[in-house]
């Protein structure tokens, strides 16, 4: 029985490991192609665009690091994204918390209120908010994009984190009150630690569109020393003509940044999960 | 100054510069935004009251309106307008004479062609239609595509192809008025032969054209795996690299007919109402309109963008040059629904691409033209 | 407010009052920036007209336009019914994967879970532009022709994006590839969260992997499946970036990809090529319109994935 009851396990796992490599593989040539015309010119990309270049071309590349110009555009959206992200995060997870113990029915409407900016597109909006980055003289800072990037994370934020933390035991929470605990403290020492893979949901899921937005930066933002790496990216772009090895070149090093967020934050699940594995 | 130009930064930097040497104490930024972006960012900018002095404006309906809606300044009063010839002025004048913005540059249309290709397949630049695509077919059996536009980006086929040969078949000005005001129909005999000679160029365009976007028709011409690019005068630039001897021709008409160019009013500049500079901005655009300074304009005006100012300009780039000369002893027009049929943009643009595909024949895409004209109310 | 009177419970439940002090942040930031603004523009959807100076108040004029004038009853009706085509295969195909991938890659005895894991997530952290040129350019008889012809796979070579008939389904696949990453991150999380003990009960009564992923898993997931499904939801009807990537602001092949984010964005934001005049009015209607429909999915998904413990 432990015998066929293993080799069960050796053909699922082989069966598994067949979709993974297939789907790796997918997901593996594009990237490749999108590195390997990195390294070429304009031009030569569609001599052959799936061969590796005939001669590495790492001009692209080396003018991101030379135009200062880059460098400030990386520096503004680490700034914007990181501060964005913290604010989500915080804001988020104390209204969370609010609105899963509070049980009162006009606590179910703040709820509804605050997810309902999910499914509107903000960009109707665009004119009136404009108005108001304006009107704090906020206009052509970086400044001018956080309130906007946090307003839309909030509903997420709020949708993700009020489901988990309804799904804490109870009684880890009553056993602090009867221990004489605030409720502030069940929050910081309870509540955010069983929550870290919820949090981490949170941010890695608002870490792609902030990082990779294009739109607000666009309207708000005029001076070079403001722009974000995405606006900055569409300097590159002409009207009838694009270098499109040098845009591969610097939304690749634009994805790099991501990607070890991504690693970073994702550890917080592993953590997270095993302190909150225990269930009374 | 805002402008949808991104390509063109270190070339007006320098006109600036230039200006900045006749007016010392006024300086002009050019912020130019992404080009699929610049309308509705400078709208929202306007209608927020953050926008530019000075913004380049696009011709016909698009300016038009802007200038309805209170954003462009006046401009009628600028001397040096009557340097700009009348119909060079009526792209950015509004119906009752009022102009709007001063005329900065037009954009031609015609065939890229790779002279290699064409001796290694003996064939000659055609002079009618029907010889076009005889040529065409020559290629086509000496190995190489003969066409390298593509559907896939949609605007391409219509803007640079369609109306580029349009004006071969319906006339010129004078006749798309005719066309305008219902005289002449949407779906007459020449507008089917028109459809037809799309339908007829199609099989010359690359396997599988429908996925080939604006981009990959440069590219195929550029790496020379396509013999001819019809397209518009602002690419001349690109192909400097070029391993291989080019040229232009224009787009022939069939046999009987005379050849038209589309030389299209493209770019004008104008000053924004609310600006806190107005007399500075008014002297940068009469300066726009005075010899010396068109002249030094169109120095740097990019690539295949031609100045419009009523003076004789010599260009550097040998191939732009050719390319205006194109123009020399022809009727030219704006495309044709510019002026006035914007609203069949769509219509026209579906019908083309339907023909091309073979989904429709001439005659259906002509009628659903004429069907859309009619639902316009006029 | 008044004190709970205090019975079985040894503690005093916090008023009103207490709790809205921990909303206070979120719902300021949320209400000046997003709400306020969201709203005032939804108003827009009772007005014609381009600025403030020429606007006019229509009552349910743009609604009545939408479904009766000609063109656009046609794009608007294309453009939903193409939404949901794109929402249908995401769910299956994009979150029927995801976890399926989380699945695989929970399953403790898997070599190599997180080399698949981050490989996964990759393509989410590119941006549009990027996945849309390098599809593009894989599905391009022109540049892939060849390879695929020297495999042997020359059938495969179909201007797949420029045909009406199979655009849609591939930029909806398109977007799966890409978006992958977020749900199977989700469904990951979900799945590390079931208590060990169930599993080692389940494990010990002798039950198949099957019967432990339907009897156990799925069911103590359904909150984050419902979740997702929402997500997903809400995504899809406001999708706009993809087509913009893959394709062209309008949709193309002749309207075919045109989803209710890019009819929006035609109408209300950039206005047509190459008019290039808006209609705010028009455009907050239809997003008013995707906002009922929006809710009226969401809420019977949120009631019925509630999780009971």
């Amino acid at each position: 029985m432990a015998q066929s009851g293993s080799l069960k396990k050796q053909n699922r796992h082989i069966f598994y490991h067949f979709i993974m490599i297939v789907w790796s593989f997918i997901v593996l040539f594009p990237i490749y192609v999108l590195l390997i015309n990195s390294f070429k010119t304009r031009l030569s990309i569609y001599i052959n665009p799936f061969g590796l270049p005939s001669k590495f071309n790492f001009s692209n590349y080396t003018t991101v690091f030379k135009d200062s110009d880059f460098l400030i555009y990386f520096k503004n959206s680490f700034i914007v994204v990181l501060l964005s992200l913290l604010l989500v995060i915080i804001f988020s997870s104390l209204a969370a918390y609010a609105l899963a113990f509070w049980k009162k029915r006009n606590s179910k409407i703040i709820f509804f209120f605050m997810i309902a900016g999910m499914m509107l597109p903000i960009k109707i909006a665009s004119i009136r908010i404009l108005e108001i980055i304006k009107a704090l003289s906020l206009l052509n800072t970086i400044w001018s994009l956080i309130p906007i990037y946090v307003a839309m994370g909030i509903p997420i934020g709020i949708f993700i984190l009020t489901e988990f933390i309804r799904e804490i035991p109870k009684e880890l929470s009553q056993a602090a009150i009867m221990d004489g605990s605030s409720r502030f403290r069940i929050f910081t020492h309870i509540i955010v630690p069983l929550t870290k893979p919820a949090l981490s949901t949170v941010a890695i899921y608002n870490l792609i569109p902030f990082w990779n937005d294009l739109w607000f930066p666009l309207i708000f933002i005029n001076d070079e020393k403001s722009k974000t790496l995405l606006l900055g990216v569409t300097r590159l772009f002409g009207q009838y003509q694009t270098d499109w090895s040098k845009v591969l070149a610097v939304l690749t090093l634009s994805a790099i940044p991501v990607l070890f967020l991504y690693l970073a934050m994702a550890r917080q699940f592993i953590e997270g999960v095993t302190a909150g594995a225990v269930k009374g | 100054m805002g402008s949808w130009r991104a390509d063109d930064v270190t070339a007006m930097n320098n006109l600036l510069d230039a200006y900045s040497k006749v007016a010392p104490d006024v300086e002009i930024d050019f912020k130019p935004t992404n080009p699929a972006d610049y309308n509705t960012t400078l709208r929202l900018q306007l209608d927020s009251a953050t926008g530019p002095d000075l913004m380049y404006a696009r011709s016909y309906a698009p300016g038009i309106e802007l200038f309805e809606s209170g954003y462009f300044a006046d401009c009628s009063d600028i001397e040096g307008l009557s340097n700009f010839t009348e119909s060079n002025k009526a792209p950015w004048m509004t119906s009752d004479g009022k102009m709007f913005a001063i005329p900065f540059a037009a954009v031609s249309h015609a065939v890229y062609y790779n002279k290699d290709l064409f001796k290694k397949a003996n064939v000659n630049v055609p002079n009618t239609w029907e010889e076009f695509l005889t040529v065409c077919a020559k290629l086509q059996s000496s190995g190489t595509t003969p066409l390298s536009n593509g559907l896939a980006d949609e605007w391409d086929i219509l803007e640079t192809f369609f109306f580029g040969a349009l004006p071969n078949y319906v006339g010129g000005a004078s006749q798309r008025v005719k066309y305008e005001s219902g005289e002449l129909k949407l779906n007459d005999a020449n507008f089917v032969k028109a459809y037809t000679a799309m339908k007829d160029v199609a099989k010359y365009c690359p396997n599988g054209f429908e996925s080939v976007t604006y981009n990959d028709s440069q590219a195929l011409f550029a790496t020379g795996k396509a013999a001819m690019f019809i397209d518009g005068s602002w690419t001349v630039g690109t192909y400097g690299e070029a391993t291989f001897d080019w040229g232009v021709f224009a787009i022939p008409a069939p046999k009987g007919n005379k050849t038209a160019i589309c030389f299209h009013p493209d770019m004008a500049i104008t000053m924004n109402t609310t600006t806190e500079y107005p007399a500075e901005a008014k002297a940068f655009l009469s300066w726009l309109c005075t010899v010396e300074g068109a002249t030094t304009a169109s120095k740097y005006l990019p690539a295949g963008f031609f100045p419009m100012i009523n003076v004789p300009i010599s260009i550097e780039l040998k191939q732009a040059n050719e390319f205006l000369a194109l123009n020399n002893g022809k009727e030219t027009d704006a495309r044709f629904v510019w002026p006035l049929l914007l609203d069949l943009y769509s219509p026209m643009d579906q019908a083309v691409i339907k023909v091309m595909k073979g989904a429709i024949t001439p005659t259906q895409a002509a009628n659903d033209v004429q069907k859309a004209y009619d639902n316009l109310d006029l | 407010m008044k004190l709970k009177k205090q019975n079985k419970h040894l503690s005093v439940e916090p008023s009103g009052w207490y709790w809205i002090l921990y909303i206070l942040p979120a719902l300021l930031i949320y209400t000046t920036f997003m709400a306020f603004p969201l709203l005032d523009s939804i108003r827009l959807s009772l007005y014609t007209g381009n600025t403030d100076a020429t606007r006019e108040f229509i009552a349910f004029g743009n609604f009545k336009k939408l479904f009766t004038d000609e063109t656009l009853s046609i794009r608007y009706g294309g453009a939903f019914l193409h939404t949901v085509i794109f929402f249908l295969i995401n769910m299956i195909i994009q979150n029927g994967l995801g976890i399926l991938f989380a699945v695989i890659i929970t399953t403790k005895t898997m070599k190599a879970r997180s080399f698949y894991q981050t490989v996964i997530f990759v393509p989410t952290t590119f941006a549009v532009l990027v996945t849309g040129y390098l599809w593009k350019l894989l599905l391009n008889p022109v540049w892939s022709g060849d390879a695929l012809t020297k495999l042997g796979l020359g059938f495969l070579s179909q201007p797949w994006l420029g045909s009406t008939q199979t655009a849609l389904v591939v930029v909806s696949l398109i977007s799966c590839w890409q978006w992958m990453g977020i749900p199977t991150m989700m469904f990951v999380a979900a799945l590390k969260n079931i208590p060990q003990d169930c599993l080692e009960v389940a494990a010990i009564e002798g039950a198949s992997a099957w019967q432990t992923f339907t009897k156990i898993k799925l069911p103590l997931i359904k909150p984050v499946i419902g979740m997702v499904t929402i997500l997903t939801f809400v995504n899809n009807f406001n999708a706009f970036d993809i087509i913009f990537a893959t394709e062209t602001v309008n949709g193309a092949p002749n309207y075919a990809t045109d989803l209710l984010g890019t009819l929006f964005y035609r109408t209300g934001i950039a206005g047509e090529h190459p008019v290039a005049i808006a209609d705010p009015g028009l455009g907050a209607a239809i997003a008013t319109i995707t906002f009922i429909v929006l809710l009226i999915g969401v809420i019977p998904v949120l009631k019925l994935t509630r999780g009971d413990n």
